[in-house]
């Protein structure tokens, strides 16, 4: 008995996943081409998105911001677009800036890296370097995580009592008679602390310092969801998730929130909030990274979707037909 | 070093990578031994950085230069506390894990370990999850009842105060939704209790209903995975094809 | 009750001077008290192991329940005394924090010790056995070896050898310094990049196999997926809800949001607003339980540990 040759709708329930692989990989390259990257989406911002750029445009010129950056190559796919933009719109705000890490080892590597690169795509567009010691501090690494968060809640000058150099005297000094430290007594005067991760360490900080300093977090999609029970009940004040929250705040760097064009057309309404407003950035760069992938990520979610639909059609169709 | 070398060098080392994530990557064709010589080289680098990473990162720093002191131009920055050197002893007690005879000794830097650990959970639970309790205490019952929709106050034209007026109520529609809410956690929460029996129908549906609200929050955590994963391939197409193309050109275009 | 303060840099018996002969001394009776106390512990009977156990987790746990529960310093000055012994008490759990902050890492990378001598034990055994994939092993064993070395001698280059921290400039690196370059940015944290990315083609290919509408519960689990993932295809969601709001404003109805109350027939069907309806009222709920349960679960295994309760937890 010769074996039944399989249907057309069996067959698509079976192609061979190397082909989807390719696939994946076709759909994903050919939008970073030049001729696709340069064109930016549409996009519209979501409220968690919204109120992370709101906090760190309201912080004041001048004011210091805590930056925890745990995140390795690893996920640079969604964090590097986060901290570029960081970076970017606490430069053109004039804000200064403590970034330390409490995850892993390899992290201070990776900021100075980026830290690095906006200095230097600031110093081609003939703008001010921000320099370590009068505008930033590098604290780099503090092991166990829950200790040293717990000890930045109840004495952050003890716990920060690492010396860096001065570069007008060449010596190593304390970080809290630096511009950067000096007026910082107590974590609650920052003017914002940024958690940028891929793991739960924000969870940490939301246990530990929530009450105590104004908590945004800039994190992966894997574990964006669990961020918004803290945002939810206002224990983080806002959250840039995954690559679509590095594209929304790329997107709110340019069109602002709530902020009306020269037409008087407000591009980013912020329902519920209207009374609210947050600036574009006016100097740098403000559509970057998170732009360039989004094309390809539209790509490779429609094709996950397409995957799925056949798969489920193939199945139904296949058993009617044996039915 | 001079520009050239050094993009030379970025040259080499993105080929490098890049040859080895293409080597990880053939697993996705079919595993080969190609693929497992670059995955027994991730794993040694992952290891033996993890021995370099342990003293450079974390036991030169906290306890080594701890235990003794700073010297800064022959004046003393941190004084030397030599008490430290007890954890040295504690820590190797865990070595004695493969003495038969005294590998209880092992359980004492655990114990000092987990001690640690279960006694931050306390503060931590309450300051975790006490907000959230406090914010899922949804008002259910509607304030005013004129109308089933809260009234649109975007363009309106009210005065301040009155949009004040109207925020300040809970209309129908949203006592429907934080009843929602409220309904959604209790059902979920009750999924995990497995110290009584679920007899009566009320209980075993409240349960069901749990399961399928569950159902929706991992549905929303696989929709973000996929995002965080894809965003993760896209960044390695973007290095294998463009980084890498840049680095060559930057040695042979100049 | 100073004696463990960490901010007075005053040289006294807890805080010697740096590289004194002094500093050597009291490291090495301090080794050697360790090393009595151990061979004490070694001939304890068997009665008392619970017991020692037991009292170093709850030592260890009571510092954290002390912090928390035990009214803490304000506007505490430098140089400032207690008034009270229980003023006392608060300034030194402040003072000693930052030291036990540091313990847990200290022990635990003193402990990971024992996974790398797995990891040599198992591969090291291959090798001398000729087990059929030893080439592999020598391969593994060859790149932790090479990048240890390499990692060891850059750290002392730039630690103790570079004072003016010229090696920050790659013009300045040398032979050691571009190798560990390469061997930790150039490979490790490009393979560790390419390993988390093929996960997504494994999604991909089980979702296209797997994700199927059999049961109710994955139907729901699918449709909750798929509104989120349509959500974050912002192009999609634009075009879609400025049709919405075209067809509302030809039928003249008000725009409105449904999450925060407002109504408006035709914005539920746009699809930010369902996908924010959604995550406000149905997914946040969800996840918030399943944080509870763990969070329940954490705190009951914790007190458990702590009160030495765990039958078969860390005691013996």
């Amino acid at each position: 008995m010769t074996p039944e040759k399989p249907t057309f709708f069996e067959k698509i329930q079976n192609v061979d996943k190397r082909i989807l692989y390719l696939i994946l990989i076709v759909l994903t390259t050919i939008p970073l081409f030049p001729m696709f990257s340069s064109i930016v989406l549409p996009n519209e911002p979501a409220p968690h998105s919204q109120a992370f750029y709101y906090q760190l445009m309201s912080v004041p010129e001048g004011k210091t911001v805590f930056i925890q950056s745990d995140w390795t190559l690893s996920t640079r796919g969604e964090n590097a677009g986060h901290i570029e933009s960081l970076l970017r719109t606490v430069m053109s705000k004039k804000l200064k800036f403590a970034i330390y890490t409490v995850a892993d080892p390899q992290a201070p590597g990776v900021y100075r890296k980026y830290i690095q690169s906006v200095n230097a795509e600031r110093k081609r567009a003939g703008m001010k370097e921000y320099k370590q010691w009068e505008d930033y501090v590098d604290l780099s690494y503090f092991p166990n995580a829950e200790g040293t968060l717990n000890a930045i809640g109840s004495d952050v000058r003890k716990i920060f009592n690492k010396r860096v150099k001065d570069p007008a005297s060449g010596k190593d000094r304390l970080v809290f008679e630096s511009p950067v430290l000096k007026d910082v007594v107590k974590v609650g005067d920052v003017g914002l602390y940024v958690v940028i991760t891929a793991s739960n360490s924000f969870d940490r900080t939301v246990e530990r310092l929530s009450d105590k300093t104004k908590v945004v977090v800039m994190c992966t999609g894997v574990i964006g969801p669990s961020t918004l029970p803290f945002f939810q009940s206002g224990q983080i004040k806002g959250a840039s998730i995954g690559l679509k929250g590095a594209v929304d705040v790329e997107y709110m760097m340019k069109y602002g929130l709530n902020y009306p064009d020269s037409t008087g057309k407000i591009k980013v309404p912020w329902s519920g909030k209207e009374e609210l407003k947050a600036d574009p950035v006016v100097e740098g760069m403000t559509i970057a990274r998170g732009s360039l992938y989004f094309m390809s990520f539209h790509a490779a979610i429609a094709l996950l979707i397409l995957a799925v639909t056949v798969g489920n059609i193939g199945m139904f169709m296949a058993r009617r037909k044996k039915a | 070093m001079t520009q050239s070398q050094i993009d030379l060098f970025n040259a080499i080392k993105i080929t490098c990578g890049v040859l080895a994530t293409l080597g990880l990557y053939s697993v996705l064709y079919k595993e080969t031994k190609f693929f497992r010589f670059f995955e027994h080289v991730f794993l040694g680098l992952a290891a033996g950085y993890a021995i370099v990473a342990l003293w450079k990162e974390t036991l030169y720093p906290t306890w080594w230069l701890k235990m003794t002191g700073v010297m800064n131009e022959g004046v003393m920055a941190e004084p030397a506390y030599w008490v430290y050197i007890i954890l040295l002893p504690i820590g190797l007690l865990g070595y004695f894990v493969f003495s038969k005879k005294h590998n209880w000794l092992s359980r004492i830097p655990i114990g000092i370990i987990l001690g640690l650990w279960a006694g931050q959970q306390v503060q931590i639970w309450w300051q975790t999850n006490g907000p959230q309790i406090y914010s899922s205490m949804q008002p259910v019952i509607p304030t005013e009842t004129t109308s089933f929709f809260k009234p649109i106050t975007t363009g309106a034209g009210f005065t301040p105060e009155r949009i004040a007026e109207i925020n300040a109520q809970i209309w129908p529609s949203q006592a429907i939704n934080n009843f929602i809410f409220v309904v959604t956690l209790l059902a979920a929460f009750t999924y995990f209790v497995y110290s009584i029996e679920l007899k009566t129908p009320v209980l075993k549906g409240f349960n069901k209903l749990g399961r399928w609200m569950l159902m929706i929050g991992f549905g929303a955590i696989f929709g973000s995975t996929v995002m965080a994963r894809f965003a993760l391939v896209i960044d390695r197409m973007y290095y294998l094809w463009f980084e890498w193309l840049e680095s060559i050109m930057r040695v042979f275009g100049r | 009750m100073d004696f463990l303060a960490q901010v007075d840099p005053r040289v006294n018996f807890w805080a010697t001077q740096p590289g004194s002969v002094e500093m050597w001394l009291k490291i090495l009776v301090g080794l050697v008290i360790s090393a009595g106390a151990i061979f004490a512990l070694i001939k304890m009977p068997t009665r008392g192991r619970r017991p020692v156990v037991m009292a170093f987790t709850f030592l260890c746990g009571l510092f954290y329940v002390l912090l928390w529960i035990w009214p803490s310093p304000l506007n505490r000055k430098p140089d400032e005394i207690a008034r009270s012994p229980a003023e006392g008490v608060s300034f030194l759990l402040a003072d000693t924090l930052p030291i036990v902050a540091t313990i847990t890492n200290i022990l635990v990378a003193i402990l990971l010790g024992l996974g790398v001598y797995s990891l040599i034990r198992l591969h090291g055994g291959r090798i001398i056995k000729r087990h059929a994939d030893r080439g592999f092993s020598v391969v593994l064993l060859v790149s932790m070896l090479t990048i240890t070395v390499f990692g060891y001698l850059d750290w002392g280059m730039r630690t103790f050898g570079d004072k003016e921290g010229k090696l920050l400039d790659i013009a300045n690196w040398g032979f050691v310094n571009l190798g560990a370059d390469l061997l930790f940015d150039g490979l490790l944290q490009q393979m560790d990049s390419a390993m988390f990315s093929m996960i997504a083609f494994f999604i991909l290919s089980a979702a296209y196999r797997a994700f199927r509408i059999r049961s109710v519960e994955s139907t729901v689990l699918m449709a909750s997926a798929l509104i989120l993932m349509v959500s974050l295809l912002s192009a999609v969601v634009v075009v879609w809800n400025g049709n919405v709001t075209n067809l509302a404003a030809a039928m003249n109805v008000p725009l409105a949001n449904p999450s925060i109350g407002e109504a408006g027939a035709l914005n539920f069907l746009k699809i930010s607003n369902i996908a924010s309806w959604v995550t406000s009222f149905l997914q946040t709920p969800a996840l918030r339980a399943v944080d509870f349960g763990i969070g329940l679960g954490a705190l009951a295994m914790g007190l458990r540990l702590w009160l030495g309760l765990e039958k078969g937890g860390v005691s013996v």
